[in-house]
């Protein structure tokens, strides 16, 4: 027999604190599709993909009426294309960039992740043709999201492959500069890309993994801020010790949740379960922001003095929470703080309170980054590709994930808006600071080498 | 052995169960299960237990009602029927339904109406009705088993329409939900 307590906390999570399942996404392997014949390989691949994911979208709907909790985002990962597609110029991958967006309306998921490459050492052949054919295929296609992983604690960072995506953003934010350039909102950089992220844009399906896998991410800022909320209006003498706990117990619940819905989305289509990815990822609607929970715990805002401690407790007591939820936690596992996802820290941003400095300070303490930054149009190839390289640092150095995913938006400035639409939100755009003149270390190229961390063998 | 249910209902006080135990073991019987709860300040109870051959129901009811009627409590015993499943052996699944919304007359006949009309089984209810406007004050929460042969998006479709004609907020999920998110 259920509790009452039981069942109306499960509710008022459900109705009233946005608990969902973010996003179920299904990893294809398209490696034995290969072919030297492009139109072979797109025949391939886009039967693949439409076959496998063909009852996606109706399991997860069914599945999530049967639970009462929505699945709000269906979505495919593929195998990294540079490799799949090595043999083919960038222009034969934008084409293959098509068949991946029409393979994904075909089965209706929001997106499709894996336009990816893996140069975190070197550029191959493939690697360069997919990267350059990235700003073409992400203009030309309003699905596929792309990620080219640049560095890694075991490699190091290929700086390289850090002021060509300088060049890439740059040129991908000019050829949608009608939609404020929205390409670049589908594209992620990254240091120690994880093989099994759900969410997007930086989803791809490993290498070392199976023909075809579950991966669910969850969500649940709105529970956490409501959470501690309770706590403290019940005992406003809590310590931050025991809103650490208050944290961790309701990402044990949000993650089983997670694990939950994925393993019995797996078990009916068939496939196998990965992972529950548990970050705390925030829409763009009130009380489903990760940013309000900074002002629940006493700050001014996200981005005030504190706010890296604070994040530093919050990522930390979700992993912990999740962690003992679920055997099967993987991908970026943490807190979310995209500028303008969430409409709490685009007000941050907005009123100064926070800057691309204290971002980058914050990304050393969550699970990604510089998450949907928009900053000035005019911000030079070199200085994107250095505020990258800063970036991939702290993941290379901390031996963890990190990300960019910078927006320059063309025609504006810093303190216009940008505005990208529906979850992608809109936000000001961010100030980059002592950016002027020449930046000749970023150009220097080569590789900065793998850290003494490494060497943990 | 024969097995017999009794019910016990009266209003709460100390000593109710050891008062009804005690006869059972006095009179040998075994019990088997018991379940008990406390309506506002009403008890009410129900035990099934093995009897001897050569007591009666009708003599157990006496010795009962010798110890209850002088503590205000009703007894009734009766013998317990060869038992068929209440779904007849269709497979099913265990849902819970919830309604949260101001009280007035008719929620649980209009809710229960349409859950007896797809051959769904109650198998605990819980119903408080505090009155006001407060959804959180009156709240009804059935535990199903739904049969695995009914359409079970009619069903839904069907206990939301009548939810919502009597203005009461509904959910229907599988029982499994709310295990996994408050239970290790």
């Amino acid at each position: 027999m259920l509790s009452t307590s039981e069942i109306v906390s499960t509710l008022e999570m459900l109705q009233n604190e946005h608990l969902d399942v973010r996003t179920v996404t299904l990893g294809i392997n398209l490696l034995d599709c290969v072919s030297h014949d492009i139109h072979q390989f797109k025949d391939r691949i886009y039967s693949r993909i439409t076959g496998l994911a063909a009852d996606l979208v109706r399991v997860c709907n069914q599945i999530g009426d049967k639970y009462g909790i929505p699945v709000v985002n269906k979505r495919i990962s593929i195998s990294p294309m540079a490799v799949a597609g090595a043999p083919f110029s960038s222009e034969q991958l934008v084409e293959v960039a098509k068949v991946l967006n029409d393979a994904a309306v075909s089965v209706n998921v929001d997106f499709i992740g894996g336009f990816t490459a893996l140069v975190q050492k070197g550029i191959a052949r493939g690697d360069r043709a997919l990267i350059e054919a990235i700003p073409q295929a992400l203009a030309e296609t309003e699905r596929v999201c792309a990620s080219v992983n640049v560095a890694s604690t075991r490699a190091g960072i290929n700086m390289d492959a850090v002021l060509l995506m300088g060049k890439i953003i740059r040129e991908a934010a000019r050829r949608t500069a009608h939609q404020d350039g929205l390409a670049c909102a589908k594209l992620c950089v990254f240091a120690n890309i994880p093989e099994d992220i759900p969410f997007m844009a930086g989803a791809y399906l490993g290498v070392g993994e199976a023909d075809a896998v579950i991966n669910v991410g969850v969500s649940g800022p709105g529970v956490v801020k409501k959470a501690i909320d309770r706590a403290i209006a019940a005992d406003p003498r809590l310590d931050l010790g025991r809103l650490s706990e208050i944290i961790k117990r309701t990402a044990y619940k949000v993650t089983r949740v997670g694990e939950l819905i994925g393993r019995e989305v797996a078990s009916v289509l068939g496939i196998r379960f990965g992972v529950v990815d548990l970050s705390l990822a925030p829409t763009p609607n009130v009380g489903d922001s990760v940013g309000e929970i900074f002002q629940s715990l006493g700050l001014k805002s996200i981005g005030v003095p504190g706010s890296t401690a604070a994040l530093a407790m919050l990522n930390d007591a979700v992993k912990k929470g999740g962690a003992f939820a679920s055997s099967h936690v993987g991908g970026l596992s943490g807190a979310f703080i995209p500028v303008s996802e969430d409409l709490n820290i685009e007000a941050a941003a907005r009123s100064g309170q926070l800057t691309i400095e204290k971002l980058e300070a914050m990304t050393s303490v969550c699970s990604v980054g510089l998450d949907m930054v928009a900053i000035p149009g005019d911000t030079s190839e070199e200085t994107i590709a250095a505020i990258i390289a800063d970036e991939m640092a702290i993941g290379v150095i901390n031996k963890k994930t990190t990300a960019t995913r910078l927006i320059p938006v063309p025609g504006k400035k810093a303190g216009d808006s940008a505005f990208f639409g529906g979850l992608l939100g809109q936000s000001v755009i961010m100030p980059v600071n002592n950016a002027e003149g020449d930046n000749p270390f970023i150009r220097l190229g080569g590789l900065i080498p793998a850290p003494i961390q490494s060497m943990n063998n | 052995m024969k097995k017999v249910i009794v019910s016990v209902f009266g209003p709460d006080r100390p000593g109710i169960l050891a008062a009804v135990s005690r006869i059972l073991h006095e009179q040998d019987c075994n019990i088997e299960n018991v379940t008990q709860t406390i309506l506002q300040s009403e008890f009410s109870g129900s035990f099934i237990a093995d009897t001897p051959e050569s007591l009666t129901a009708d003599a157990l009811c006496c010795c009962f009602s010798r110890i209850l009627t002088p503590m205000r409590l009703q007894v009734h015993v009766k013998y317990l029927e060869v038992a068929v499943p209440a779904l007849s052996g269709v497979a099913s699944e265990p849902f819970v339904i919830t309604t949260r919304g101001p009280d007035r007359k008719g929620l649980v006949a209009g809710i229960t109406h349409v859950i007896a009309s797809y051959g769904v089984n109650v198998t605990h209810l819980q119903a408080v009705f505090k009155g006001g406007d407060n959804p959180g004050d009156n709240i009804m929460i059935y535990e199903v088993d739904v049969p695995v042969n009914i359409d079970a998006h009619i069903f839904h479709r069907d206990l939301q329409d009548r939810a919502a004609e009597l203005g009461l907020v509904i959910s229907i999920q599988h029982r499994r939900i709310f295990e996994a998110i408050n239970r290790v």
